[in-house]
């Protein structure tokens, strides 16, 4: 009786013992941190040991949101992210319905290549494409002077450098939103195609009514990812190349988030804009993937 | 020919850069301008430059210690955890399950100051642990070995109960063997990742002690901006384990992405 008692006990800890070590680790450095940042928000305090945090109710939320900086914050980051969907949405749905046909060695080394700036790491991104960038020796000026045309100071120009930023995070992420678009068209049921060829459907017409209905969740996808972490992926090259700069031109939300947190050592505050944040893009991610079980009924 | 028309122009502005980078590094101080894509005259003279000016081979050494390590044990938890959610039903085993699912969704800048002050705490500020301790776990590898554990044949298992091999064993012996396909996807994917990891050695480094090598780039060009060759030696030198690992096992690294991608 004991023993079994014994054996059962030990066989309906089993699977809390397997699970201990990441489910420990995920509690303690995301949902434990993330209760701490709720309640950070509410304290106003500078990171000091010495220091104790200071209870300031919701003033650090009030503050933020009458703050001059992140209106322009948040007005690059939605034209960031607007302009990122070209890059990482549009021009990879038409290229991959474009080249679905190719086959052979071609087409594993076009694969190949455009996967390239995906894993590259993002400084030596930044680093390299602030050599191609120089104004004064950088390729890309070279190329334009050739054509005839004055140097671009494509990051050190209030106009143009959140557009520069939004453009090397793009390049990082076309080829592999194509890839992820190639895949799934290869994944179609290609009865429904020849079916609608045989009614005598034009290749646009299958493109329109069947090729972009069927890869509706894959395009979700692509806009959740680009919308949650576009803003996020662009944070290395804002800190490398801009600082988020000149005039705050390319400052983004978490960039801003960044400069509070440790560029003035307000952990209150950054604590309060992390938390907004979250719950905007929170409830945006939730928004799209409710969207994206309502499109992807088409599936079968 | 369209196929060429969409695919090469986008594979040209892929490539270059890295090829830019690559001939940049081996160019002479007389040539760093010179449009020409190659150089006419290849030096290492701008390695040889990193070597004796940077600690850029014990920077290349924490990173790879620390992407090694990492890879490890996260996919020793996530084995252990997602052996867990597909073997048993226990009380709350959806609810943790979606704790894995959702704890994506929480960005790294909201918890980044908690974590920081807690790794201040312990008095861990610029030691390579440091580094480590928020990725002792990953949610992705758990989901997507949950995954393939839940597709792994019954009748296996059930043959492995009868002859009453415990669950240890189990796991051990039969399933992990079955699994290699995916535990590898997975630490490329986890390695590259942390090869490539920027925000938390940011935050915790403050000397070469314990900087990994994107640190090691950032200070490079904060302070010596405009040396182009030097500058582009050592973004070769912290690219090419990646880029050499890319070459050997393309198609896996490449397919691990993409399903690292559709599984979010």
């Amino acid at each position: 009786m004991a023993r079994t008692f014994g054996h059962r006990t030990r066989e309906a800890l089993a699977p809390w013992l397997y699970l201990a070590p990441a489910l420990g680790a995920v509690v303690a450095f995301t949902y434990a941190p993330l209760g701490y940042a709720g309640w950070l928000s509410l304290h106003q305090w500078n990171m000091m040991p010495m220091v104790e945090p200071r209870f300031v109710g919701l003033d650090n939320f009030t503050n933020l949101l009458t703050l001059p900086e992140l209106e322009q914050a948040l007005a690059n980051t939605a034209l960031h992210l607007a302009a990122l969907l070209p890059l990482t949405v549009v021009l990879p749905v038409a290229i991959a319905i474009l080249t679905q046909e190719l086959r052979g060695p071609w087409r594993n080394i076009y694969r190949g290549l455009i996967f390239v700036p995906l894993i590259i790491a993002p400084i030596v991104a930044a680093a390299v494409w602030r050599w191609l960038l120089d104004p004064r020796f950088g390729m890309v000026n070279a190329g334009f002077k050739a054509l005839g045309l004055g140097p671009v100071a494509f990051l050190q120009d209030p106009d143009l450098a959140l557009w520069t930023i939004t453009w090397i995070t793009g390049w990082k992420l076309i080829g592999f939103s194509t890839l992820l678009v190639s895949a799934s068209l290869a994944g179609l049921n290609p009865s429904l195609i020849e079916a609608a060829r045989l009614d005598g459907a034009s290749e646009w017409q299958v493109t329109r009514r069947i090729r972009l209905p069927l890869l509706s969740p894959t395009i979700s996808l692509l806009v959740l990812l680009t919308i949650l972490l576009g803003a996020q992926w662009s944070f290395a090259y804002i800190h490398v190349l801009t600082g988020g700069g000149p005039l705050g031109s390319s400052n983004t939300i978490w960039y801003l988030l960044w400069q509070f947190g440790f560029g003035s050592l307000a952990a209150g505050w950054a604590s309060a804009a992390g938390l907004l944040l979250f719950a905007g893009f929170g409830t945006a991610a939730l928004f799209l993937l409710w969207l994206m079980r309502r499109v992807s009924f088409h599936d079968d | 020919m369209r196929h060429h028309l969409a695919l090469a122009p986008l594979a040209l502005v892929s490539v270059f850069p890295i090829w830019w980078m690559l001939t940049t590094a081996l160019r002479g101080e007389a040539e760093i301008y010179s449009p020409w894509p190659w150089p006419a005259d290849p030096t290492l003279e701008n390695f040889r430059f990193v070597i004796a000016t940077t600690p850029v081979w014990r920077l290349l050494g924490n990173t790879l210690a620390y992407a090694t390590l990492s890879t490890a044990i996260q996919l020793l938890t996530a084995t252990l955890a997602a052996f867990a959610f597909t073997r048993w039903r226990f009380p709350f085993d959806r609810t943790l399950h979606a704790l894995f699912a959702l704890s994506w969704l929480v960005p790294f800048q909201v918890v980044m100051i908690p974590n920081y002050v807690a790794i201040a705490r312990l008095g861990l500020i610029d030691t390579l642990g440091a580094l480590l301790l928020p990725h002792l776990a990953s949610a992705l590898a758990v989901l997507m070995l949950v995954q393939a554990m839940r597709s792994f044949p019954r009748d296996v298992i059930e043959a492995a109960q009868i002859d009453g091999a415990s669950h240890w064993r189990l796991l051990w012996r039969i399933i992990v063997p079955n699994l290699r396909a995916p535990l590898a996807a997975l630490a490329i994917l986890l390695f590259i990742s942390a090869w490539n990891e920027y925000f938390w050695p940011l935050l915790l480094t403050r000397t070469p002690r314990s900087a990994v090598i994107q640190i090691g780039i950032q200070s490079f060009l904060t302070e010596e901006g405009n040396l182009w060759g030097p500058l582009m030696a050592m973004s070769s030198m912290a690219c090419a384990p990646v880029l050499l690992i890319y070459i050997a096992l393309q198609r896996q690294v490449i397919d691990s992405f993409l399903k690292a991608g559709t599984r979010g």
